[in-house]
């Protein structure tokens, strides 16, 4: 078919196709949903962050459940029963990073906000389905990793019943633990927009810095270790932490929620902003 | 007029100009970019109107990725503005149905299939899913639809991108040069459905740098050299006004061009030749055997459009380095 110049004379309605209304958010929430489902690294990552949070705690439950059951132990079963999480967290901040970068680093981006120019609407897509998917990853992997791991409690009957103290809790603390922790890893990554920088800065903080920061001396000292995010975050999601000197699990996890939320307004006003 | 339209004067948005706001076009008004020190567009005003292509076209570096990446709302212009459809790229509802773009880096998760790119897009806009498998045929993708796009080849990958932008069904397309990486048979590929959208009475507007290939595509050239507008015209104007032809003549002595000049020619000496506008082969042949002189060579040559092309962007560099020298001048 050759087409000329002169063909060239259709009127065409710029407008054809527009709705009269926006899409709305449900549609920039089931694009983001599709977008993070359709890359192999979020699967792995799921599967990672359950097999390492389950089995873990399942492992150190049954190598250590007779020493916990003798008169030496110093430990509760407490600080083991969600002990593998501490390691699933890794693959949460892994995977709330990646939403992020992998955009930055292909240049994606730019379809992103080219498709919905909207940038608060898609920072809050990206947002509600990744902390969606890692609150209930988080939950299911703690939960089972208590059963499997209180099964060799048990058997030395040191086991802990889901009524007692904080075991509850510490299940549905570790999916906000997680949450938390994967909506920080994306702000950073907002921010720094390269992979190995953003995950290194985070995964520096949460587990390196953090601790030791109680090597800081003085009061003033004390609270900047307790006000950490990884410290100020982590003890909601054991029923006994292992450290003593961390804060409450509530107003801990009350202020690591405030350091999250401050870092992703940071995030939201510097993508607001920004050039694509 | 193929000159660059003088700038408009900073009093606000001049609308009378442009045209009728019913049809679908990108209007770019005093658009100014910079990053850091550097600017990228400076001060750029051009209309692209419906039912034809038009060519933006100019050398690597000129501001062309930059200037589109503002018309998507990307970039934040420093100054200026731009409307596509007579309102801002941010402010259409559903801005895939609205604009097309393929833009300059692939752009595309490795990981990713080529349907669940298209999806998510989809999604987004409210696209219906039938859609997604549609443009896949239109682009000739349908068989790889479910590979992982990190396997594809550069020209997939350049057809991917261009589904992306059919995608919405748009009546304005923005393509950053479309035919990079693509084989000859791309190449004729993208010509063909740019002038075909064109036809259907949408705005095309496509970059390049390959003045052969917008001779080619393009109905109306818009060209760009260091951020600046140097020309905006039809391309038959465009033609007209810089694919000169001249005559070149190979002698010995001074006395043909003499001759020559006196005849009403214009001669310039070139590297032992003379090139002579303003007469034909045959008279420049005819004048020089009436006097009893002899010449080694008498060719017509008539400059490419690539030439054409290259002299208008040099002159832009001459332009800015005479800018340097007076500078020099008057500070001594
Ligand atoms: N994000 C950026 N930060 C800094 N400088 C930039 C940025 N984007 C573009 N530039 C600069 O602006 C100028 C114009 O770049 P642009 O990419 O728009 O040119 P182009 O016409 O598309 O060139 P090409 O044909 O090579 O694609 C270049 O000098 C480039 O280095
Ligand atoms: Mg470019």
């Amino acid at each position: 078919m050759t087409v000329t110049a002169a063909s060239s004379t259709v009127a065409l309605d710029p407008r054809r196709n527009v709705p009269g209304t926006r899409p709305g958010f449900s549609s920039t929430l089931h694009s983001e949903w599709i977008k993070f489902w359709s890359v192999r690294s979020t699967t792995w990552s799921a599967v990672m962050l359950f097999v390492l949070g389950a089995g873990l705690t399942a492992l150190i439950c049954a190598t250590n459940a007779e020493w916990l059951a003798s008169s030496e132990a110093d430990e509760s079963p407490g600080s083991f029963i969600t002990f593998g999480m501490t390691f699933a967290q890794i693959t949460a901040v892994v995977l709330g990073t990646l939403t992020v970068t992998a955009e930055y680093g292909t240049g994606m981006i730019r379809a992103t906000l080219a498709a919905t120019p909207r940038r608060g609407s898609v920072l809050l897509a990206k947002a509600l389905v990744l902390s969606g998917t890692l609150f209930v990853l988080g939950t299911v992997t703690a939960f089972a990793g208590y059963f499997a791991g209180n099964w060799f409690l048990d058997r030395e009957g040191v086991g802990l019943a889901l009524t007692d103290d904080g075991v509850l809790r510490s299940m549905v603390g570790s999916g906000l633990y997680m949450a938390g922790l994967g909506l920080f890893a994306a702000a950073v990554g907002i921010l720094v927009r390269h992979t190995a920088a953003a995950l290194s800065a985070v995964l520096a903080l949460v587990f390196v810095v953090g601790n030791m920061a109680f090597l800081l001396p003085g009061a003033w000292g004390e609270w900047t270790a307790k006000l950490m995010p990884g410290n100020a975050g982590s003890p909601i999601a054991a029923p006994v932490s292992f450290n003593p000197e961390l804060m409450a699990p509530w107003p801990g996890f009350a202020v690591f929620a405030a350091e999250v939320l401050a870092l992703l307004a940071v995030a939201w006003v510097v993508f607001a902003r920004r050039d694509a | 007029m193929c000159r660059a339209p003088a700038r408009r004067e900073a009093s606000g948005h001049d609308s009378s100009d442009s045209p009728d706001r019913g049809a679908a076009m990108i209007d770019v008004a005093r658009l100014t970019k910079q990053y850091g020190a550097k600017t990228a567009v400076d001060g750029v005003s051009f209309t692209v109107a419906p039912g034809r292509v038009t060519g933006f076209l100019g050398p690597n570096g000129a501001g062309k990725s930059t200037t589109m990446r503002m018309v998507l709302g990307l970039d934040r212009p420093t100054a200026g503005s731009v409307t596509v459809n007579g309102r801002a790229y941010r402010d259409s509802p559903a801005p895939l149905r609205e604009v097309g773009a393929l833009l300059e880096a692939r752009a595309l998760h490795p990981g990713r299939s080529a349907r669940d790119h298209l999806r998510w897009l989809a999604a987004s806009n409210r696209i219906p899913v039938a859609r997604v498998d549609e443009v896949l045929g239109l682009v000739g993708l349908e068989a790889v639809a479910g590979t992982r796009v990190g396997k594809f080849s550069l020209g997939m990958g350049q057809r991917l991108g261009i589904a992306v932008a059919l995608l919405g069904d748009p009546p304005v397309v923005v393509l950053d040069e479309p035919v990079n990486g693509l084989d000859p048979e791309g190449i004729r590929w993208v010509r063909t459905l740019a002038r075909r959208l064109a036809a259907e009475g949408r705005t095309v507007f496509v970059s390049s740098h390959l003045m052969s290939e917008m001779a080619l595509t393009a109905d109306h050239l818009v060209v760009i050299g260091r951020g600046r507008i140097l020309a905006d015209c039809s391309m038959p104007d465009f033609i007209a006004e810089h694919a000169a032809s001249f005559v070149r003549v190979r002698t010995q002595g001074g006395q043909v061009a003499d001759v020559l000049r006196g005849a009403g020619a214009d001669v310039t000496p070139v590297d032992g030749e003379l090139h002579v506008q303003g007469l034909d082969a045959a008279a420049v042949g005819e004048l020089v055997g009436d006097k009893g002189l002899y010449l080694h060579e008498l060719t017509l040559v008539r400059s490419s459009l690539e030439d054409a092309f290259m002299t208008l962007t040099a002159s832009s560099v001459e332009y800015t380095a005479r800018d340097g020298a007076e500078l020099a001048g008057a500070t001594r």
